[in-house]
């Protein structure tokens, strides 16, 4: 896979997703929202990814919670790998099922040595069910939570040793996160192993509208101009990965979405370290 | 237990009773973070809503955004989802609004739920190629023993008055005057290829539909119609039936 610019697939731009010429364009979905038995949103997915590659984002696998992931759950994401044969398929470092309810949100942990065992048990379980390699990503943080016994740079790092799973770093959630609990976001994409960095995401955040002074990972706006800064570090140390625009409310037209894509597009590009300055899409 | 299980334990509690303190001894001593709790309890609540939203937009539209997220949020702290695929979220909600003391002047308001839940399900049920006229042009005895296999996507119900009809009236773009008959009627949803269609069921037709159902022959199900209503024309029923996709397959049995 090209390290292009991909963007994030909304059902209300399923027509201009699929007529795009835009060069090495792919989509990224989150697989729960296709995990049904048939109807138009799954005919949409499978005529555009016979245009472009996929890649399948989870939010509902769990990773986090200490209990084996569900079953039913990784069979419905193998079903859907299995149909749509993604470039990548990743998931988040948090929890959200818990003694049968669903969160929908992805929810913090003490990064305990303990919690590191039952985390790379739990990828590895995904990862042999799916036969691939997953790409794990850093979540956004609001809880100072105590306890630690590892940073989390280092419980990422460690995990990818231990399970051979890639990263999918989240700039904008490593600002958002260190915004929020006070560290310095150059100092966590430093830490980070470059050579583990499968994909990117860049997305829009806001301010809490309950009045506090945390950051909200959104996806309900613009890309800001600081995440922009902290991407272009990133890809200067690391080079260029396949980089995802995310946008999921407040959603503008897809020419809008589009021209944040071209962005990133055009700084993957420039770098340096790009072995395909004029990339296609993968063959697929 | 483990530490990490007995974390998640503490945190649905804090997420449920709306305090830090099931977390506090994984809280700074000076910090009861009640902000950082709140934004995880209000994306939880916001990904349920939305979710219910989009599953029953009739009902949203009815009863407006405000009034809708406040119920549907009280919906989800009583029937959180049981599985991240949230298109398939809110079974109980129709049910529940029946129970939902606000709802009480809002008679129609569950029978609004049910049918939009009914339309979601048609949404997302399995493909299937539905029958073409054609398949169904054979000796009158053999279609009448054969057997018809229903879209799986097919739902159909009755009412006792007329909320099929006010509920198809409110999904129109530009709803005009609504009216809740009183004559009883039925309602047919299905998704022959990649749009759900929705229409009102006369009394003969749901009686077809129910026959067929319950695995009756083409001809028993007929039967059922005209017992349903004697005046009912039959034979621009069963052709409705056909032109709405309703049919994937004829067993003909051992006549064929």
């Amino acid at each position: 896979m090209p390290p292009t610019a991909g963007l994030g697939l909304k059902p209300q731009h399923y027509a201009e997703a699929l007529a795009s010429d835009a060069k090495g364009l792919w989509f990224e979905v989150h697989p729960e929202n296709y995990m049904a038995a048939g109807g138009p949103r799954l005919r949409w997915l499978e005529a555009i990814r016979a245009r472009r590659p996929l890649s399948l984002h989870g939010v509902g696998l769990s990773l986090a919670a200490d209990v084996d992931p569900d079953p039913g759950h990784l069979a419905a994401l193998k079903a859907l790998a299995d149909r749509f044969a993604p470039f990548v398929v990743s998931e988040h470092l948090a929890w959200s099922a818990w003694r049968g309810v669903h969160q929908p949100d992805l929810l913090p942990f003490p990064r305990t040595r303990a919690a590191l065992d039952r985390i790379a048990a739990n990828i590895g379980r995904a990862q042999d069910v799916l036969g691939r390699t997953i790409l794990v990503e850093n979540p956004s943080l609001y809880l100072p939570l105590t306890g630690h016994d590892l940073d989390e740079t280092e419980f990422l790092a460690e995990l990818t040793r231990r399970t051979g799973c890639g990263l999918l770093v989240d700039v904008n959630n490593v600002f958002v996160s260190a915004s929020n609990l006070g560290y310095a976001a150059e100092t966590y994409l430093d830490a980070l192993p470059a050579d583990a960095i499968g994909e990117i995401h860049l997305a829009g955040h806001g301010a809490d509208e309950g009045g506090s002074a945390l950051l909200i990972d959104t996806h309900g706006a613009p890309v800001a101009e600081p995440v922009w800064a902290l991407y272009r570090r990133l890809i200067d140390r690391i080079g260029p990965r396949p980089t995802l625009i995310e946008r999921d409310d407040d959603i503008p037209a897809f020419d809008e979405l589009m021209a944040e894509r071209d962005r990133a597009h055009r700084m993957l590009l420039g770098t340096g370290a790009c072995a395909c300055p004029h990339a296609e899409p993968a063959h697929v | 237990m483990s530490e990490l299980a007995a974390f998640q334990d503490a945190f649905v509690a804090a997420l449920a009773e709306r305090t830090a303190a099931p977390i506090a001894g994984w809280l700074p001593e000076d910090d009861t973070e009640l902000a950082g709790l709140a934004v995880y309890r209000n994306t939880i609540a916001k990904g349920c809503v939305d979710a219910l939203a989009a599953n029953f937009p009739t009902v949203a539209s009815l009863v407006g955004d405000d009034w809708f997220r406040a119920a549907a949020a009280l919906f989800a702290r009583e029937h959180p989802p049981a599985t991240a695929a949230l298109l398939a979220y809110g079974e109980a909600f129709a049910d529940w609004l029946a129970r939902f003391p606000p709802a009480g002047d809002l008679p129609y308001l569950p029978a609004m739920a049910r049918l939009d839940w009914m339309w979601t399900t048609a949404l997302f049920a399995p493909e299937a190629r539905p029958l073409p006229a054609e398949a169904f042009a054979l000796a009158p005895d053999v279609l009448a023993a054969a057997r018809p296999r229903l879209h799986p996507s097919l739902a159909f119900a009755w009412f006792h008055s007329g909320l099929p009809g006010l509920w198809l009236a409110a999904r129109e773009p530009e709803p005009g005057e609504m009216t809740l008959a009183e004559d009883p009627q039925g309602v047919l949803i299905v998704r022959p290829e990649d749009t759900v269609h929705s229409r009102l069921l006369d009394a003969a037709g749901f009686a077809f539909l129910a026959a067929a159902r319950d695995g009756a022959s083409l001809g028993e199900a007929i039967t059922a119609a005209a017992h349903a209503d004697p005046a009912a024309d039959l034979a621009t029923l069963f052709a409705a039936l056909i032109a709405d996709g309703v049919f994937v397959g004829l067993d003909l049995g051992d006549s064929a």
